[in-house]
């Protein structure tokens, strides 16, 4: 994992490719307000600068409430190996992430998990770092 | 006939040796390209961490350290731009607000010469074109001879001359619009800036510079950190539509973290 790493952090280094500018997400997401949500994928946007999905949520007396989740830029997630077909378009998902701090149906998605178990996580950090 | 064979051979051989010392460097290809690991298919597990090195990806100090790291990088670049003394505090200002003031940040080019690089050159006589892959942009750069044009509009990319200097290719870009930033930290210029870049071929190799002079805003030239790119020799890294750029962020700022 960590050759890994490595290897992609080289990779951009020599890349030409320009990265478009982003958001900070600390502006925009509370790492403090962990959230978790499932319902329907009712749209996958593969739009720059970042991936949006979006997810109906039904709550115990049927009503729906949809929400959007942002997850990095669709050139992260390809160089992960994640395309837009790992996003589950129409399927029923749990999603992990953090509350925007606009308290809106918004947050930044970090995992998608599908009713088989298997998941798809893009997410930040250095796992060589965890306490 | 064998033997007229090989000297035609040898003459064609001689011949074409000749036309590419005698032409301009060939630029033609895809530059810097990602080698992409194959697409994950649909049903399998993946997980991929941005790489922040020495954030726990469990704590809580993700979204803060991408900022810190983002910044700190930019902090310890040997060269940055310098400005005249009286516009330091407003550069300062616009880096305090970049969160919200950065003009990349709403889709729009980040123009030249913070896009960089081209990620493909096409050469044909009298005209070089420059693709970027990552945002659908181009630019039609003439090498005939002709003198900037008069009647365009400031533009975020400029208006490009070229012309050949040995194994380079020299790029001359005036007639810039205001709104572009040199680089995240606040770095303004004016529609004065003007930019010349250098594209120079050794081997498989792609050397580029850029330098800005900006007579309104900079005290000196100032000279981006040069960049290397290698030839591509893989069909798969053609380049594809990019997806568009779709502001939605924008109404969810809610502090000024600067990233």
């Amino acid at each position: 994992m960590k050759r890994f790493a490595v290897a992609l952090a080289i990779a951009g280094v020599v890349s030409g490719s320009s990265v478009l500018a982003h958001h900070s997400f600390a502006a925009e997401f509370d790492i403090n307000k962990p959230i978790t949500l499932q319902g329907t994928v009712t749209k996958v946007e593969w739009v720059n600068p970042h991936v949006y999905v979006y997810l109906d949520v039904k709550d115990a007396s049927g009503k729906v409430t949809s929400w959007a989740l942002s997850s990095l830029s669709p050139g992260a997630a390809r160089r992960a190996g994640v395309t837009r077909a790992n996003f589950g378009q129409g399927q029923t998902v749990t999603i992990s992430g953090y509350h925007a701090k606009d308290a809106s149906n918004f947050a930044f998605m970090r995992k998608m998990t599908f009713a088989d178990g298997h998941s798809v996580e893009l997410w930040l950090g250095d796992d060589e770092a965890k306490k | 006939m064998p033997r007229f064979l090989f000297l035609v051979a040898c003459a064609s051989i001689v011949a074409s040796t000749m036309v590419v010392a005698q032409g301009p460097v060939d630029l033609n290809g895809v530059w810097g390209a990602a080698a992409l690991p194959p697409a994950v298919e649909p049903g399998k597990s993946v997980r991929w961490l941005l790489p922040l090195k020495g954030v726990d990806p469990e704590g809580t100090d993700v979204f803060k350290g991408l900022d810190r790291i983002q910044v700190n990088n930019r902090a310890a670049a040997p060269n940055k731009p310098a400005y005249k003394p009286e516009l330091v505090a407003k550069v300062k200002e616009l880096s305090d607000k970049q969160g919200v003031l950065d003009p990349a940040f709403y889709c729009k080019p980040q123009g030249v010469p913070r896009m960089g690089p081209p990620s493909q050159i096409v050469q044909t006589p009298g005209q070089v074109v420059f693709l970027y892959g990552a945002s659908n942009l181009f630019r039609i750069i003439p090498t005939d001879g002709r003198p900037h044009r008069a009647d365009a509009d400031p533009s975020y990319m400029g208006d490009s001359i070229g012309r050949f200097e040995g194994d380079t290719l020299v790029v001359d870009v005036t007639n810039f619009n205001d709104d572009t930033w040199l680089g995240s930290d606040g770095y303004f210029h004016s529609e004065k800036m003007h930019v010349v870049e250098r594209l120079t071929r050794k081997g498989d190799v792609l050397t580029y510079t850029a330098t800005v002079e900006d007579p309104l805003v900079l005290a000196t030239p100032w000279t981006l950190p040069v960049r290397q790119l290698k030839l591509s020799k893989s069909a798969a890294d053609a380049l594809l539509e990019a997806p568009p750029c779709v502001e939605h962020d924008a109404p969810h700022i809610v502090t000024l973290d600067h990233h």
